[in-house]
């Protein structure tokens, strides 16, 4: 290959990495803005085109009239997310592997069925079950809890987890299932001994996307959380809405998005040891 | 009578089935009545809202342009993951940098980033304008006409999905034999050729999967049109998402919304099988 | 004992139907078969990975049919290399003794001594997926070993190894199958000297049936049908079609066969089996050669003949060419005769 290609896709490469971290930048920058440069036009370097001050990234840590806490809504969002991550995918796994390794009948329900069942629930927009869901969480008194959120949210990310699992899956031979019952275990015992070590590549892909689509979700916090747990999302919005501090906003951004962003980390790993392989189909 | 194949499948049936079973029901039964959240109880109207839906444009419109937007978003989309992909799954210099930097914006809040988007695109205040102006372009009116506000929303969807597609399509080329590969290059196939002839066709079905996923995920947008444009101006960005959220949760018309809502469902159902099914008789037939 | 009664499956690709046998402890089963007779079949039902339809298998008299995999006392090897990937060559193989209960220590004992006797002493220690075919395959007839299960199944184990691996292994396997020398084992293979070798009894199978049964030599000079002559050797015995006229065997048109050790059938047509070492180069039969092939070191050579087709197994490394002439006599003591149904009618001449 020519140099000028190199060249071309390096230049390529980098025009799209800049565009990629184009937004972090700016909110990078005007997180360090006083309240002058924030309002007085476009300014991007610190120091050469404005004073850096601090007050966006500390007002974020203060309580009071002055602070935008952004600890507990943090906290929140991990406990939530955390919760119903593993929820789903200890559910989503097990099912996953009775679809692929066993055929269910219901009448004319076979497996391809329920497998769309749950993959099609991700069809349905928040909205549509963003009211009932709240008359649910009301009556048994969920609603503003971590417990009702996390009862929703394992809605919505079960279907994830038996869609990345059940392809996963397939790319086990049960064969290997079978030599474990052959070797003494029960076909539970053959999942959990055999079968499970060796599934890292898959929980690790259905771990990042329950985790991601659960953190970043925003309109069921939106709508189902008032004022006693507010997760990360809704918090940023809130702050949208009244007198824009874009610096404290900025900040506040960059943090909420840098835990799923240090994961972006991990999987690269996985990927380019080309682990991931079977796990995504 | 516990059967194995039934400890591994019922817990999670039985979760999620009871978790949107209610949901489900009730949104059937309230999209016959024209309930508004104030009424003690629920009437039962029939199919008026059904009728009305079929009459209501605005929400035919939001369709078309929903059918627009995905298409635009996910076409490019695809061919951007695939380009990337494409350039950095052997190794190279900076390659774990450059794979890295482009997964994150899949993990990043599309709130929050929408909230940073839109102070990009203000229009005197924003450094898109503040760039542009600097090579001579005219201050763009990101966000405040139709057609500026729809490709600011292309722009945000696709900075934050392509990632996806980028992750999906590179975990595949990874995992693709090398065999045809070598006959290609003994054969002498150029790598344009060698993409079309072999890559592509080998990729066909994680293709399938991906654009059919994304589709799904990019149907549904909604975060992203609530903070930048609020479905606007006017009517220029609305999407079906964001019109049942108005007539359900502004408007308060909830059997109204109910209605649009299945409707909904059932077209899309009905739509991304036959994506579906047509994706799969032109990808993998190709491979002749 | 292990009893199979009438034992039939309900495979969609390969039914087994009807199937009777009587395996007794200490004696070694080969099941020949070519691809597709349902050797993994049956070997997969006896397992009890696959159901049964029809019929009862009994294991000292006792139904099996119910009997979940892992309480069956059968240890299997299959054709492919099956090897737990997760962990190392020495867990492998100790897998199945921790799940009977063996403290580590014991079933590292054991583990390791399996190992030593498959010849992979030293690496104990390796993962399977550094290991070569043949040593992963050895990973697993140790594992499958170690247990000292009553009945030991083998599904054409050295199937996927190449040629001199093959016959290393099958060299070693009385050695190795000592261990399970009061069980039963069943060894299914599709290469008939293999099965000959191997066992004290040979079960041959076709299309889902048990043809014949019984010691591999018993089988092999007098087949009991046509089906079961077609499948013992390698080159196969062909089966041409002739007559028995006149108290002599007529072959096609024209070629009578002296047959002065033979009791022959009434008049009627016969099928004649002809072994490949039958025929050799020199006579007075005339042949054209279709097609001759190596194989080892004797020469293969497809004949057509004016009575049908044969196939002549000449020692050493001879050069034959398509549409050749050649000359051919055949050695008529080793005939097979059959009624025109198959059933085999052989019958020699008691010498007085």
């Amino acid at each position: 290959m020519g140099r000028t290609y190199h060249i071309i896709k390096y230049l390529c490469l980098l025009a799209w990495t800049t565009f990629v971290v184009f937004p972090f930048l700016w909110a990078l920058s005007t997180s360090f803005k006083d309240a002058n440069a924030v309002t007085s036009g476009a300014r991007y370097i610190p120091w050469v085109e404005f004073e850096p001050s601090v007050q966006g990234w500390t007002s974020l840590f203060a309580s009071g009239s002055q602070g935008i806490n952004i600890v507990t809504p943090f906290l929140n969002s991990a406990s939530v997310t955390l919760l119903a991550s593993i929820v789903s995918l200890g559910l989503g796994t097990l099912a996953a592997y009775g679809l692929s390794r066993f055929s269910y009948k219901a009448g004319f329900i076979k497996n391809a069925d329920i497998t769309f069942f749950f993959i099609s629930q991700r069809i349905m927009p928040p909205i549509v079950l963003a009211i009932p869901f709240f008359l649910m969480l009301k009556e048994i008194q969920a609603l503003d809890t971590i417990f009702g959120l996390v009862i929703v949210y394992v809605a919505l990310l079960l279907p994830i987890a038996v869609w990345v699992m059940t392809d996963f899956f397939a790319s086990i031979p049960k064969e290997l299932d079978e030599m474990a019952m052959i070797d003494g275990c029960t076909p539970i015992g053959a999942f959990f001994r055999v079968v499970l070590p060796n599934s890292t590549a898959g929980l690790v892909v259905a771990g990042m996307f329950c985790l991601i689509f659960g953190w970043n979700d925003f309109f069921f916090a939106f709508i189902l959380t008032f004022t006693e747990t507010q997760l990360l999302p809704v918090a940023s919005v809130s702050l949208n809405s009244s007198v824009t501090p874009w610096r404290s906003l900025s900040a506040f951004a960059l943090i909420s998005v840098t835990p799923l962003a240090l994961i972006a980390i991990v999987v690269e790993r996985f990927m380019s040891r080309g682990s991931l392989a079977g796990a995504i189909r | 009578m516990l059967k194995p194949k039934h400890f591994f499948l019922l817990p999670a049936l039985l979760t999620l089935a009871a978790i949107i079973l209610f949901p489900l029901i009730f949104t059937v039964r309230v999209s016959f009545s024209s309930w508004d959240v104030y009424q003690a109880g629920l009437d039962f109207i029939g199919g008026r809202n059904y009728a009305r839906l079929l009459e209501d444009t605005r929400f035919w419109e939001s369709l078309l342009r929903l059918s627009g937007m995905s298409f635009i978003t996910v076409t490019l989309q695809y061919v951007l993951g695939f380009a990337l992909a494409l350039a950095v799954w052997k190794n190279m210099v900076g390659g774990r940098v450059f794979r890295v930097l482009f997964l994150v914006p899949m993990m990043t809040t599309p709130v929050v980033m929408s909230v940073i988007w839109r102070t990009v695109f203000h229009e005197s205040l924003g450094p898109a304008n503040d760039l542009l102006s600097m090579v001579g372009i005219g201050p763009v009116p990101w966000l405040s006409t139709a057609t500026g506000a729809f490709i600011s929303v292309v722009i945000v969807e696709v900075w934050q999905w392509t990632p996806f597609m980028f992750l999906l399509l590179l975990a595949g080329l990874v995992s693709l034999p090398r065999e045809p590969f070598l006959a290609a290059a003994i054969d002498g196939a150029s790598p344009v050729r060698t993409f079309w002839q072999v890559t592509f066709p080998l990729m066909a079905p994680i293709s399938i999967g991906a654009i059919i996923i994304r589709l799904i995920e990019a149907s549904k947008i909604m975060d992203t049109v609530y903070v930048m444009t609020s479905g606007g101006p006017g009517t220029a960005t609305e999407t079906p998402s964001y019109y049942i959220y108005i007539r359900g949760l502004r408007d308060f018309q909830v059997g109204y919304s109910a209605s649009l809502s299945l409707a909904y469902l059932v077209l899309m159902i009905i739509t991304l099988t036959i994506i579906a099914k047509l994706l799969m008789r032109f990808l993998v037939g190709k491979d002749d | 004992m292990l009893t199979l009664k009438n034992l039939s499956t309900a495979d969609l690709k390969r039914p087994l139907s009807n199937l009777n046998a009587e395996l007794e402890s200490g004696k070694i089963y080969t099941i020949l078969g070519r691809t597709g007779a349902g050797k993994t079949e049956l070997l997969r039902t006896l397992m009890g990975l696959d159901d049964i339809a029809d019929g009862r298998l009994e294991l000292d008299g006792q139904d099996l049919a119910k009997r979940p995999v892992r309480r069956r006392q059968m240890s299997m090897v299959y054709q492919q290399f099956i090897n737990y990937p997760h962990l190392t060559v020495l867990k492998n193989v100790a897998f199945p003794l921790r799940r009977q209960g063996l403290s580590a220590v014991d079933a590292t004992e054991r583990a390791t001594a399996a190992l030593a006797l498959v010849g992979l002493a030293g690496f104990e220690h390796r993962m399977p997926s550094e290991l070569s075919g043949g040593q992963q395959q050895r990973v697993a007839i140790a594992r499958a070993i170690v247990k000292k299960a009553r009945i030991l199944l083998m599904d054409e184990p050295l199937a996927n190894l190449d040629y001199k691996l093959r016959e290393k292994l099958r060299e070693e396997f009385p050695r190795l199958l000592a261990e399970n020398a009061d069980g039963i084992i069943l060894y299914s293979t599709t290469e008939p000297a293999e099965a000959m070798e191997l066992g004290h009894e040979m079960i041959v199978m076709h299309r889902g049936r048990i043809l014949a049964n019984g010691a591999p030599e018993d089988i092999f000079d007098a087949p009991a049908t046509v089906e079961v002559a077609k499948l013992i050797s390698d080159p196969p015995v062909s089966i041409v079609d002739g007559n028995v006229s006149g108290g002599r065997i007529v072959l096609g048109a024209t070629t009578h066969l002296p047959t002065p050790d033979f009791v022959l059938p009434p008049d009627g047509p016969v099928q004649i089996g002809i072994r490949p070492d039958a025929l050799s180069v020199g006579g007075d039969m005339p042949a054209k050669v279709v097609l001759a092939e190596f194989s080892g070191s004797d020469t293969i050579v497809h004949l057509a003949l004016d009575f049908g087709a044969a196939v002549m197994l000449v020692e050493g490394i001879h050069e034959f060419s398509p549409d050749q002439d050649v000359s051919v006599a055949l050695d008529t003591s080793t005939l097979l005769l059959f009624s025109a149904d198959g059933k085999n009618i052989t019958e020699r001449r008691s010498n007085g």
